[in-house]
């Protein structure tokens, strides 16, 4: 009997040594696959950074004798895992690609030269885990400014704690109540996407030119898709638009119950909220189900993916979207387009091609709001002077700036600083994204 | 089935008894050290930097928050020998209660004469623990009277259900801010006081947190050592004995589940009051299978386990965040998932009785040399 | 034996009032929205639809906990990994265009992922078979995380395609029978499910290994004497647990868009499908997919979509309740 369990034990150590390979090669093989293309550590951005300030500066040296000023810290915070990864990839990839950029560091209007440094964590599209991190960016890392939330339950459980720190937060989630409790603006709190009431306004506007009274709203089960509905009542009503009927389906769903409903509900046109894969399944049932109703989406589907998924469904159908995708058919006096065209070369160098989407712009509009803030301190040792300074920054400075999302006009009231026009209008053709403004309605 | 070894060497009573003695004070010790190290030691010796940044002061209040939560489940899971696998939906149960009737007191209709009062957020912590406990016993009465695994499914349900009425606002808004917060949640919960002592920062906060966790495994080492704790015991060893020798094995697993919710429940307040901003996400059903793994890497059959399964899984999970790159090179979130997966079926593998068990051993071991 | 008919009666008459309960409380609800039979028939069409899938996944959590006594939580990765393999097969140019390169991709998907879940349990089954079967349940979640998180490295988190097996295109041929919307895929899904039923049945009652596999569902230790190896038992289960994962999931591809993370909602689904069966019974398992998929589908269309899982759990413990504890296996 001892015996026979020595050698089971035997058996067990020599099945740990495999597992222990497989695991190492597993790991190993997919480090290798990554090397270069989309996922940097944490650890790998940051290290090359300091390495290559300490070059900069060395260098530096022999020109003029530079200050080196305290080392700013940029805390960034996306959902690289879990279900929020569709967005928070593009946006990681985003801040990887500026802390790169970023790697020489930045010199204050005083002249002294700070290195600039930025955490990347990835929150697992989980709120608890979220909050823990930028508790431990604020108390440990002592980031100078947080760009965080990708999901906006995520964000939202991070707000209070960044509001209780002082310090200030530009959030990457589209939730309204990030920035405004109740009526008023949360001081410490800023955002980049375009609030969901300017997809509702621009397709009231086009169910308007159709002459469509009444719409099936078909909205992903979610955040996201509920802030949609609420947006929609809010901007449907007065523009003479009656929501005939709602229904709500998830993300993986396989069968759309909510099509008999729509069907007996005898609206005019169909209007999405959700993002992929959600928005292009539902579109694929919808053309099933009413194949002749219009189908108008809203700006969670302005990626490649919407398309690809379901490219024969979703051909001709209509949807708001940041001009990030049709950057290069805007008319050269747009004041976005050299950002769009930079942001989009830039990225696409950087990942190797892979598909743009509005989302990686969000990051990069909040990052660059950071920089620039950073950009613009005196030498300030004092941490809790600095965060105030960036908060003051970028509600005073940002004003007709040209982002990804839109021209920014940040006020006091307004910690957003978009209205609808931020937004561009599309329609998929051939299985791209085309510029179809209100002129060709 | 590896029942646990009560039986076969249980030392007299009084030498238990002191040895628990030790045991709680030496604990409570290690944690007042830390806390103290956070709060007054000169050019830092904090947990963070005594631990390279891997164990935060943050992580230590998460640890004795999820403690509270694991002792319970460990009595359920090692004593009475049955599964939850809603358990984070009690915990949810406790954090909404708090948040819902302090943050919209007044759409209630509760006067801020009351909701402003210090003692208002504690009489809603025991009223957290009364509803969790109560839907335990509405849903565990029945259940188990079943044998098998029919409690993990009607608690899986159970939890999911809950969530879902979380997210769902129970499909009703008042005015024009709905009631649970729908998928965003709820943000302000105030932070405890006592009379006008704030119970934060979060230095203070950790001793509150560790209190209840330090209380639950005392009243949780109590209970088992009690005439309840040896029926359950035989109850997990073999149900159709106990019930021969006329133990009412229904009645007592009720009973746990009820105290194992109310467990979860009171953390789920402190969770609240601690993040101040509550959603559905930390409380559906992968967390709930993320609890059982923490009392399962704890040890099942050991209240002790809970503190160091919760801080196993924790600790291990900011590792591979930390220090995964500098293993493998490169490492993002997604090589973190799989390292993390593959640890849990080692530990489960090589050490089925927990972490606890291990150190029981190696201790052990340490003293007979 | 009186009190025992007067039992049963009212025991039915119970019964029944809850079924004429829930019709009645469907038909109030779907009449707020002016729905008529055909509207019904629809709902019932997708429920079968929904739940052939749940029955599926259910068959492969039933053949696992038979045999091994463990739930086995990473069913739902060999789900996604029976997807995810088919889509990339068949984009690779090796296995051929249209249908044909359709078929070759889903045999060598459904081979790949046996092949996984042989590996898995060799690996993580296999070393703490003597294990407590709780800790097992829990080695089966590690598994689930570690597989979703590989997925997650080689496919990457965006959804992907899989054409429709009638059209081998992206949109499915549909058929519109009495104002109805029937897609061909929901047919191919239906028929998989019942043919790996009555393959299976087949298998365990006529073969050699069958019966085998279900002498270790009965009596580990007897079986053992009878000179069959539990061990390898639990190999071949777990093997065929993954091929219907597999299967499910292929079937389950051109409906949905397969992605990494599919496993868990996919899973949960058929383990609660299992579940209500009993967890010990072929046809009930496949009776609670149904039923579990008719349910969904008729709350979510009557009402909202997301209480669906509501009414799916009330179902899941009203059977879990009804307590009729199940002696045999494999009836």
């Amino acid at each position: 009997m001892k015996e026979a369990k020595r050698q089971a034990k035997g058996h067990r150590w020599w099945r740990l040594g495999l597992l222990t390979v497989v695991m190492l090669l597993v790991v190993a093989a997919c480090g290798d696959d990554d090397a270069g293309t989309t996922t940097t550590a944490a650890e790998e951005t940051t290290t090359t950074a300091a390495e290559e300030t300490t070059t900069t500066a060395a260098s530096a040296t022999t020109e003029a004798p530079p200050v080196e000023g305290t080392a700013y810290k940029i805390g960034f915070v996306a959902s690289e895992t879990g279900p929020g990864s569709g967005l928070g990839v593009p946006e990681a990839n985003t801040a990887r690609m500026l802390a790169e950029q970023w790697a020489g560091g930045v010199t204050g209007p005083d002249g002294v030269h700070h290195s600039v440094e930025v955490i990347i964590l990835d929150d697992e599209s989980n709120a608890d885990n979220g909050a823990a991190l930028v508790t431990r960016l604020i108390e440990e890392d002592q980031v100078d400014v947080l760009v965080a939330g990708t999901l906006s339950g995520n964000a939202l459980a991070m707000a209070p704690i960044a509001e209780e720190a002082m310090i200030a937060m530009i959030s990457m989630a589209s939730s309204r109540g990030i920035i405004e409790s109740e009526g008023q603006t949360r001081p410490w709190l800023f955002k980049t996407p375009q609030d969901n009431q300017h997809s509702a306004a621009w397709q009231a506007e086009y169910l308007n030119s159709l002459g469509v009274t009444s719409v099936c709203y078909l909205y992903e089960n979610g955040a996201y898709g509920q802030d949609t509905l609420n947006s929609a009542k809010q901007f449907f009503e007065p523009a003479g638009i009656t929501i005939a009927f709602e229904g709500s389906f998830e993300r993986t769903d396989t069968e759309f119950p909510i099509m008999t409903g729509a069907q007996a509900s005898g609206c005019g046109a169909v209007v999405v909220g959700s993002i992929p894969p959600g928005s292009s399944s539902v579109t694929q049932a919808a053309r099933e189900f009413l194949p002749d109703l219009p189908i108008i989406g809203g700006h969670g589907s302005c990626n490649s993916q919407y398309i690809s998924l379901a490219p024969d469904a979703v051909e001709g159908t209509v949807l708001p979207c940041g001009k990030l995708l049709f950057a290069d058919t805007l008319p050269d006096s747009d004041p976005q387009k050299a950002n769009l065209l930079q942001y989009i070369a830039d990225y696409t160098a950087f990942t190797g091609g892979e598909p743009i989407s509005t989302f990686g712009g969000h990051a990069w509009d909040a990052l660059m709001w950071a920089g620039e803030a950073l950009s613009s301190l005196e030498e300030n040792a004092d941490l809790d002077a600095r965060r105030a300074a960036i908060r003051d920054y970028v509600e005073t400075e940002i004003t007709d700036w040209p982002g990804t999302g839109g021209v920014f006009n940040i006020s006091a009231d307004d910690h957003l600083g978009l209205d609808y026009t931020g937004l561009g209008f599309v329609k998929v053709q051939d299985g791209g994204y085309i510029n179809f403004p209100s002129s060709d309605w | 089935m590896t029942a646990p070894d009560f039986v076969a060497e249980t030392p007299p009573v009084s030498a238990r008894r002191r040895a628990t003695l030790y045991g709680v004070v030496a604990f409570s010790g290690f944690v007042v050290l830390i806390g103290l190290l956070q709060q007054l030691a000169p050019g830092g010796f904090d947990i963070s930097r005594l631990t390279g940044g891997v164990i935060t002061f943050d992580t230590m209040v998460r640890i004795g928050i999820l403690t509270t939560v694991v002792v319970g489940l460990n009595l359920l899971m090692g004593y009475a020998g049955q599964v939850s696998l809603g358990q984070a939906a009690f915990f949810g149960i406790g954090a909404y209660v708090s948040a819902i009737l302090t943050t919209r007191a007044d759409v209630l209709g509760i006067g801020a004469g009351l909701a402003n009062q210090w003692w208002w957020p504690w009489l809603l912590i025991v009223g957290g623990m009364a509803l969790a406990g109560g839907v335990a016993y509405l849903v565990g009465r029945p259940i188990l009277k079943l044998h098998g695994h029919y409690l993990a499914m009607a608690t899986l349900g159970l939890g999911i259900i809950i969530v879902i009425v979380f997210r769902e606002n129970f499909g009703y808004s008042l005015g024009s801010r709905n009631i649970t917060g729908g998928f965003d949640g709820l943000y302000g919960v105030p932070r405890l006081r006592i009379g006008s002592f704030d119970l934060w920062p979060v230095e203070r906060y950790y001793y509150l947190v560790w209190l209840v966790a330090i209380v639950g495994i005392v009243l949780a080492l109590n209970l088992v050592r009690s005439r309840s704790g040896r029926a359950l015991r035989a109850l997990h060893g073999n149900e159709l004995a106990a019930e021969t020798l006329g133990i009412d094995t229904a009645r007592f697993k009720v009973r746990v589940l009820v105290i194992s919710a109310m467990y979860a429940s009171l953390a789920g307040s402190l969770f609240a009051h601690f993040r101040v901003a509550v959603s559905p996400g930390p409380f559906g059903f992968a967390a709930s299978l993320e609890l059982v793994v923490m009392a399962a890497v704890g040890g099942m059959a050991s209240v002790w386990g809970a503190p160091f399964g919760v801080a196993a899984v924790l600790v291990v999970r900011e590792l591979l965040r930390t220090h995964l790159g500098s293993l493998v090179g490169e490492a993002g979130g997604q090589q973190e998932v799989v390292a993390f997966g593959l640890m849990l079926v080692l530990i489960m593998i090589f050490m089925p009785e927990g972490v606890i068990a291990r150190l029981k051993q190696a201790t052990r071991r340490w003293r007979s040399e | 034996m009186l009190a025992l008919i007067e039992k049963r009666t009212s025991r039915l008459a119970l019964k029944a009032a809850g079924v004429l309960l829930v019709v009645a409380v469907i038909w109030l609800l779907g009449s707020r929205q002016n729905f008529g039979l055909q509207q019904y028939g629809q709902l019932v069409v997708a429920g079968i639809g929904t739940g052939a899938v749940y029955a599926l996944v259910a068959l492969g959590f039933v053949m696992v906990f038979t045999v091994t006594g463990i739930i086995n939580f990473a069913q739902g990765a060999f789900v996604m990994l029976g997807a995810l393999f088919t889509v990339t097969l068949y984009e690779t140019p090796f296995t051929g265009e249209g249908r044909t390169g359709l078929i070759i991709s889903a045999l060598l998907a459904v081979v790949l992922t046996t092949v996984i879940g042989v590996v898995v349990e060799r690996l993580t089954i296999l070393p703490a078979r003597n294990a407590d079967p709780l800790t097992l349940i829990i080695i089966t979640v590690g598994v689930y995380i570690a597989i979703q998180g590989l997925a997650l490295i080689y496919w990457g988190h965006a959804g992907r395609t899989l054409p429709s097996f009638t059209t081998a295109t992206g949109s499915d041929s549909i058929f519109r029978p009495w104002g109805l919307v029937i897609k061909a895929q929901t047919l191919w899904v239906l028929a998989t499910m019942v043919l790996a039923f009555a393959v299976l049945s087949l298998f365990l009652d006529k073969t050699m290994l069958g019966k085998a596999l279900r002498a270790c569902s009965v009596n580990r230790d007897a079986s053992r004497l009878m000179g069959i190896n539990p061990s390898r038992m639990s190999a071949i289960a777990f093997g065929i647990a993954a091929a219907l994962g597999a299967v499910a999931g292929i079937v389950l591809a051109p409906l949905t868009k397969p992605v990494y993370d599919m496993g868990l909602t996919i899973g949960l689904k058929g383990f609660v499908a299992a579940a209500m069966g009993g967890l010990i019974s072929l046809p009930a398992a496949v009776g609670g997919g149904l039923l579990l998929g008719l349910v969904e589908n008729l709350a979510a269309g009557v009402t909202k979509a997301g209480l669906r899982d509501v009414f799916a759990f009330i179902v899941l413990i009203a059977v879990l309740l009804r307590g009729r504890s199940r002696a045999g296996r494999f009836q």
